[in-house]
Order: C-alpha cells, then structure tokens, then sequence
C-alpha cells in the first residue's frame, strides 16, 4: 500500500461514495436472511450459523456473566431501599416467621443438603434430566430468554423443559454446541399447559409483555382463589405434570366475563449463575394420560377443593415415589 | 485534496468494533434498565455513520446488526437491515455534525437509536416475537434507545474516525470539508 495513499484528487471524503449500492446490496441480503431463517424451522443453516456464533462468543458471555455476579447483590440492595412501607413492613413480618422457623428447619436442612447431595437434584422430581447453570440472560430487550453452559454436546435438544429447584423456568428453543437458549416461562411467547392444583381446573399459563404471568381459559365456574398452586398439566406433552409454575396472585372476573383474569406469580426466578436441570426426556407417569387428557376436556373447570384434596392424599399414599412434588405441593397448601 | 483511509484509521475502526462486539455479548445481556437493553451494535453503527464515509456506515452497520442477530433471539436479518438504512440516512443527515461528541452530533445519534430501536419494536410485533405494541415502544424500545444513547457518549467522545486524524481545522457553518489538511 503507498504511504501517500490517503490523498486524493476529492475534496470531500464523505461525498465520495454515496453508499447507494452497498446499501442496496445489504438491505437485499439482509431480506434474505429474515426470509430463510423465518421459513427454515427450528433447523436449518442459518439456525447453524447462530449456533456457530453462540459456541464462539459463549467464553465471552461467561467472562461477562462471572463478571456481573457480584453486581446483582447491589441490584437487589438497590430494589431494597427504593421498598415501600407496605412492602417492609411484610417483610418484618415474614422476618419474625421465618426467624422462629430457623432453629427447626436448620436440622432438617443439613438433612436435606446431605441428601441433595447424595441424590441429585433430578430425583428430587424423579426426573430424566441433565443439571446445567445459567451463564446469561438476554441480550436483546423483545425476549425474555437465558442462556445455558450445555448445548447440543451434551444432548441438549430444541423444546426440553427447563426447572431449578423451584419449579419451572422454562424451555430451550435454541442450541449451540455447548450453550443452549432457554425461554423463560415469563416470556410473552410462552405458554404452559396448567392446572390449578387444588382443584384441577385447566388453563394455559401465558407470559406477559411486562414479565409476569397470567393463567387463562379458567372458566368463572372454576374454584380459584388466591395462594392456589399452579402446576404444570402434562397435557401439551412438553413438561412433565405436577411441576410447580407459580402461586395465584389475584383472581378477578369482570360480569358477563367467561374466563377469570388470573395473575400468577411465578414459582422460580432464573437468576445468573443458578443451577438449573434440563428434562431430557419423561417417563410414562410424567405424560398425561388419555384419561387425564379426557377428564380435561370434559372438565375443563376442575372438581371441588375437598374431593381433590382426597384424591391427592390418596395418591400420595399409593404412589409416594412418583408424586413427590404433587405431596409437596399439597402439604404445604393445608 | 481529501484523504482515504490510513492503517490509523482502520485500526481505529476495528478497535471499536471488537469493543462492542465484546461489551454486545458479554455486558449487555446483564444490564437492563426498566426493560431496555443497550445495544453496543446500534451505538457501532451510529459512530461510525457519525464519522466515517456513508460506504463504510452502511457496511459497518450491515455486519454490526448480523452480529446482533446472530447473539440475540431475534430474528435473523432484521437489526442487519435496520442498521444498514439507519447508518444509510444517518451519514447523509448528519453531514455538518462532525464526528466527536457535540450537541448536534448527539441529536442525530439519540434520533437514529430511536427510530432504529422503535421500528425494531414494531416490527419483532408484526413477525409475532413481541405481542404488545405499548411493550415493544415504549417498555422496550424507548428505553433500549435512552440508555443506548447514553451510553453512547463516550464511544463518541472516544472515537473520531478518519476525519480526525486529518483534521487540521474544525468545520464551521456546516461546512463539510472536514477531511483536508
């Protein structure tokens, strides 16, 4: 290259190329792109070019997930002292709960450290899954999305449920060879097959626009009420049932209204650096049956409260193994 | 005479590209303020239209927003084609703003996040990936626009561009002869 290169007979270097024809070119490639990534599936080249990109830039987003870690303590002082009254003093007395709660439950945590340990978080659900650790969150503001340390390496597949020790968080939609995309519950694209536990009335828990969750077609003949358990149905195939989602946070219905407005507070957070497992497959207990399915669409409302309740305490004590988070759930609620 | 580019020059440009390639992947994702997100591809983009020719805007801005295609879940092209006209318009409008931070530099830059981060917003709700228009304006995309172009401040104090290394004198009255010496 000549060193004098840089002068030339132009006056004006913005003037010297108008751009029109890279323009023109890019803006044809760039509809191409969005044509063939939105007619390609979940599979296809440029899906494996994203792919490609992930596994490339996943060392990056490690850096940058290890490096904010510690920033999220701050984040959460900061939500703490912009609190309100009401909030605080909640808080002071869940404090005082929790506090006599301490002595009993710190016996029974060592217990329970020992045999998470021992068993894994899997068996606590008694699921087929693989335990992976969210690594970034994302980067984009339209998607409510978090990215995982294993991908396609370790077996990952598009549409595997992913849940903490919590309840459910979501579902991978994308994977790279060694970081998968989850979709949280959260994310307005996402919908969950659910039920209300206690009486087993079905809906579809729907992400919203601003984070929070809302179950819908829940019929205003249905019991619902405040603090119900929602869990997951099996129905749609995709996440195994029993699993809890959330708790109902309020329940309104306007009059002449089919369904009640059922917003829902969501069970588990994904927070960074967070152990998380990964369904990679379920068991015949975990589908719902053709039973259940018909008793769905036949009762899409659900039973009473009571009878449910005894059913459930029936089955806890018939199947103790296979519906542990069900007794859980059901314990906790009486 | 005017100037072409020089190694200064282009390993200035690269600089600043990897930077926010690696702040895009791995600071980004951690940051969200009331629902927006800095987008280190638009800010890229937008100093580099700021500074540079209108050729290299649009080819900047072209592998800038591929790139946040391709480390977002959004779809694929979209950012590319958005950056691409957004750097496009902004080269040719921004012609007696100079590169640098000024006022009317920052005008134009907080005008083209703006109108990028909206009808990104608007057009991820026709595509099906956002279901609220009032989440993918305001929720998302305004606020992505504000802290993006706050954050743009100091790549614009930071990076000059050609014209920089060349200039010897400041362009007054919106003249665009900035490059001679």
């Amino acid at each position: 290259m000549p060193k004098n290169k840089r002068y030339s007979s132009s006056l004006n270097n913005r003037k010297q190329s108008t751009g029109g024809g890279p323009l023109i070119v890019f803006c044809i490639i760039s509809v191409l792109l969005l044509t063939f990534y939105i007619r390609e599936g979940e599979t296809g080249p440029i899906h494996a070019v994203r792919s490609g990109v992930t596994t490339i830039t996943s060392p990056i987003r490690f850096l940058g997930g290890a490096i904010a870690t510690p920033f999220d303590a701050l984040g959460n002082a900061f939500t703490n002292l912009t609190a309100s009254q009401e909030t605080l003093d909640e808080l002071k007395a869940q404090n005082a709960e929790l506090t006599a709660r301490v002595a009993e439950l710190s016996e029974a945590d060592a217990s329970a450290k020992r045999l998470e340990e021992l068993l894994g978080l899997r068996s606590t659900y008694n699921l087929q899954s693989t335990a992976a650790r969210i690594v970034g969150a994302s980067s984009d503001a339209w998607s409510q999305t978090v990215t995982i340390d294993k991908g396609s390496v370790d077996g990952m597949e598009p549409n595997m449920p992913v849940c903490n020790s919590a309840g459910v968080i979501g579902q991978i939609i994308e994977v790279g060879a060694n970081t998968s995309t989850v979709r949280l519950i959260t994310d307005e694209n996402s919908g969950v097959s659910a039920m209300v536990q206690a009486t087993r009335a079905q809906g579809m828990l729907q992400g919203q626009p601003d984070g929070t969750l809302r179950l819908e077609y829940i019929t205003t003949d249905s019991d619902v009420q405040e603090g119900d358990i929602i869990v997951t149905s099996g129905i749609g195939g995709v996440y195994p049932k029993g699993l809890p989602l959330g708790t109902v946070t309020s329940v309104t219905s306007a009059s002449n209204d089919i369904y009640y407005t059922v917003m829902v507070s969501a069970a588990a957070s994904a927070e960074n650096n967070e152990e998380v497992l990964v369904i990679t497959s379920l068991t015949d207990e975990q589908v719902a049956s053709d039973d259940d399915v018909a008793a769905a669409n036949d009762a899409p409302q659900g039973g009473s409260r009571d009878a449910q309740t005894q059913d459930d305490a029936s089955s806890d004590t018939s199947d103790d193994d296979s519906d542990t988070q069900d007794s859980d759930g059901t314990g906790e609620e009486e | 005479m005017a100037y072409m580019d020089t190694p200064q020059t282009s390993r200035s440009l690269a600089m600043l590209a990897i930077v926010c390639c690696v702040l895009q992947v791995a600071l980004a994702p951690q940051i969200s303020v009331f629902g927006g997100r800095i987008n280190f591809m638009l800010i890229l983009a937008g100093v580099v239209a700021l500074s540079e020719d209108a050729q290299k805007a649009v080819i900047t801005a072209f592998f800038a927003g591929l790139f946040y295609d391709l480390t977002a879940a959004v779809p694929v092209g979209l950012m590319s084609l958005l950056l691409s006209v957004g750097a496009f318009v902004l080269a040719h409008a921004s012609g007696s703003a100079g590169s640098g931070l000024s006022p009317l530099s920052m005008q134009f830059f907080s005008v083209f996040a703006l109108a990028v981060s909206l009808i990104n917003g608007v057009a991820l709700m026709i595509l099906g990936s956002e279901g609220s228009i009032v989440a993918a304006l305001f929720s998302h995309g305004l606020t992505s626009a504000i802290i993006t172009s706050i954050v743009a401040i100091p790549f614009m104090m930071l990076y000059r561009g050609s014209e920089a290394t060349h200039r010897s004198f400041s362009s007054r009255g919106g003249s665009r002869f900035k490059g001679i010496r």
